[in-house]
């Protein structure tokens, strides 16, 4: 497949003639944004000054990609590009159906390449309080040559993202060797150089999830063996364009790209042992307190029913020797309630290896973790609670070698 | 007395003789018959399971869960061996039907094309429990996963009687199919059915409608309870 019939398959090829017109855009600044009408402007107002330290010396440009918003966006992301405001040019991707995000991020990354980018920033409209100089530190290593991928790495409380650091950064750290804190960061600067690599033939036609498209893109940087830096950001505050899916459909969205990436790079993961750091900009700043504490009764509540309920699910997924460890879990009480590091680290290689073997359909098999992942935060809010808020990092370093330790045994199940 | 022995003794060699003459040739055909059939079927199963295996169906099956529901039910062949192990009792069937016509035993006769005239019906019908059998454990295993994470109990009872209701009604289809007691299969389906939903229905009603006012509001509360979730998961 052509670059160009690519682009035509996801926009169409006009809206880009506006930008590509005066030749290379040196940088790009891509978002992708749902349902935030009251909030698009400032949004990208943000952006585009972000790039405006860089008009003297390059040329910049704002490309937005709206996934079918239902609450005029679009109209004031068109209002927003033709206001005539001095800046960055400004451009707008009317994306071809189906419309969502994740087609949005490919749309962005193709038009990025076919403006020749040497650096792409990509930001989801959802961000809130994001800062032009906090933008400009993702694209710096990017423009200096430091790194080809730039992940946020954001200050966070206790129980703040459970699923991604007991979950989701743990098994991608496992897989691909880098001890990454955001796989899913909301925003992130790539080298335009690198997009051609990442981007394989027939690719939009996979099956995105609203977050399948940011977690290939960080796997895809592991994956190729990308030059990595973290930059230290603030808290990551989100205003959700529409309602939350509940936890369930959460993880099928995200737990379900990330099994789904393991099939696509499976010839890279099983080969890498041990992890390294990323290297950072910025100072890691300390773990802070909740501002409420989370109620650790109804999600052990919930894994004691899934215990009971759920079992001849978990029996096709899961083997005797991991069901036998979870059994007496549902005689504590839940003050003490334990779901170990490695005994997580092997439910989820259960939940991998099941999903490759398709022995029951992947949105049941995915659904069925919902009450397992409960138990575990309800584990780790109990254990949190008795530690240290300096020495919450170490609880996290535990989970993360749990899953290390856990990956010899999922390459030998793993056909 | 010795020549009536004899005589007796030959005429009834010559009987066995002559039904013999008769008869070899029709054993003889139906040898001939079950033989070729045999032949024949195994090698429209080789056929079948090749064309099977050239359309990828063991792949397709498997990334659409069918092999791992089959499997759980204890049968782990592939699915084209499956078919193919079909297709070779079929024709193997109808190559039996044929011996028997051509024995010519009263009691068979007319048996073979009876038979025959059947089979589509009764392949269809098999073909309906399958699905039905299918589709009731993937919804039966759906609502069971989906009561349980919305923190509800008595997921099983229900996933069970859901499962069992789509059996039912594939297995009713089934035997309408086959033109069995069609009437009464579509009265005690229907009553079963409607009779079922109406005790619940009253059930529900006047003996428990304190209870399932408890149970929605209980429900509610939770709801409400979770709304805004303690935890960012993301």
């Amino acid at each position: 497949m052509s670059d160009a019939a690519a682009v035509v398959d996801l926009f169409p090829d006009a809206d880009l003639a506006g930008l590509a017109a005066a030749g290379p855009v040196d940088v790009v600044a891509g978002v992708h944004i749902v349902n935030q009408a009251r909030r698009a402007a400032d949004v990208l107002d943000t952006v585009a000054s972000a790039l405006e330290a860089y008009s003297g010396s390059r040329r910049t440009g704002v490309l937005v990609a709206d996934a079918e918003s239902q609450d005029g966006t679009a109209e004031a992301v068109r209002a927003w590009r033709d206001s005539g405001a001095s800046g960055p040019p400004r451009g707008c991707l009317d994306l071809l159906a189906p419309k969502h995000r994740g087609r949005a991020i490919l749309a962005l990354l193709r038009a990025a390449q076919r403006l020749e980018a040497q650096a792409v920033l990509l930001i989801d409209g959802d961000l809130t309080g994001v800062r032009a100089d906090r933008l400009q530190a993702l694209l710096e290593p990017v423009l200096g040559g430091e790194a080809e991928y730039v992940s946020p790495a954001y200050t966070r409380t206790v129980s703040e993202g459970t699923l991604t650091t007991n979950l989701l950064a743990p098994l991608t750290r496992a897989l691909y060797g880098a001890r990454i804190q955001q796989v899913m960061g909301g925003c992130a600067a790539l080298a335009g150089a690198t997009i051609g690599s990442w981007l394989e033939p027939g690719i939009e036609t996979g099956d995105w999830h609203p977050h399948g498209a940011e977690l290939w893109l960080t796997t895809a940087a592991l994956a190729s063996g990308a030059r990595l830096v973290e930059v230290q950001l603030d808290r990551k505050l989100v205003t959700p364009g529409g309602p939350q899916p509940d936890l369930a459909t959460i993880l099928v969205r995200t737990v379900g790209p990330l099994f789904a990436l393991m099939e696509r790079y499976q010839a890279v993961w099983p080969d890498r042992t041990g992890s390294a750091a990323v290297p950072r900009r910025g100072d890691p700043s300390p773990v802070q307190a909740d501002a409420r504490t989370p109620a650790i009764e109804p999600m052990v509540r919930a894994f004691d029913l899934g215990l009971k309920d759920l079992l001849p699910v978990w029996e096709q997924i899961m083997p005797e020797s991991t069901l036998a460890r979870l059994y007496p879990l549902a005689l504590v009480d839940p003050d003490e309630f334990r779901l170990p590091p490695p005994l997580w680290a092997r439910v989820v290689s259960d939940f991998a290896v099941a999903y490759h073997e398709r022995r029951l359909p992947r949105d049941h098999l995915l659904r069925a973790l919902t009450p397992l992942y409960l138990g575990r935060v309800a584990a780790f809010v109990v254990e949190a609670r008795a530690t240290p808020l300096a020495r919450i990092p170490e609880s996290f370093d535990k989970i993360d070698r749990a899953f290390e330790v856990e990956k010899e045994h999922l390459v030998a199940r793993w056909r | 007395m010795q020549d009536s022995w004899a005589d007796i003794l030959v005429k009834s060699f010559r009987e066995v003789a002559s039904r013999l003459t008769v008869f070899a040739p029709r054993v003889l055909a139906v040898l001939t018959l079950v033989l070729a059939g045999w032949l024949v079927a195994a090698g429209a199963r080789r056929l079948a399971i090749r064309i099977l295996g050239a359309a990828d169906i063991d792949g397709r099956c498997a990334r659409w869960g069918i092999t791992a529901t089959l499997g759980r039910t204890g049968i782990r062949r592939p699915p084209s061996e499956l078919v193919g192990q079909l297709v070779f009792w079929l024709i193997l069937l109808v190559g039996m039907l044929m011996a028997i016509e051509a024995l010519e035993v009263p009691a068979a006769v007319g048996l073979a094309p009876v038979i025959i005239r059947f089979l589509p019906n009764l392949l269809v019908a098999i073909f309906v429990m399958v699905i039905g059998w299918l589709l009731a454990n993937f919804l039966a295993q759906a609502l069971l996963i989906f009561i349980v994470n919305a923190q509800l109990t008595g997921g099983p009872a229900l996933a069970g009687a859901l499962r069992w209701l789509v059996i039912l009604f594939a297995a009713s289809v089934a035997l309408t199919q086959l033109g069995i007691a069609r009437e009464m299969i579509l009265l005690v389906f229907g009553i079963v059915f409607g009779g079922t939903t109406l005790a619940l229905a009253l059930a529900f009603g006047f003996g428990g409608r304190h209870l399932a006012r408890n149970a929605l509001e209980s429900w509610l509360q939770k709801r409400e309870d979770r709304e805004p979730d303690d935890m960012s998961h993301l």
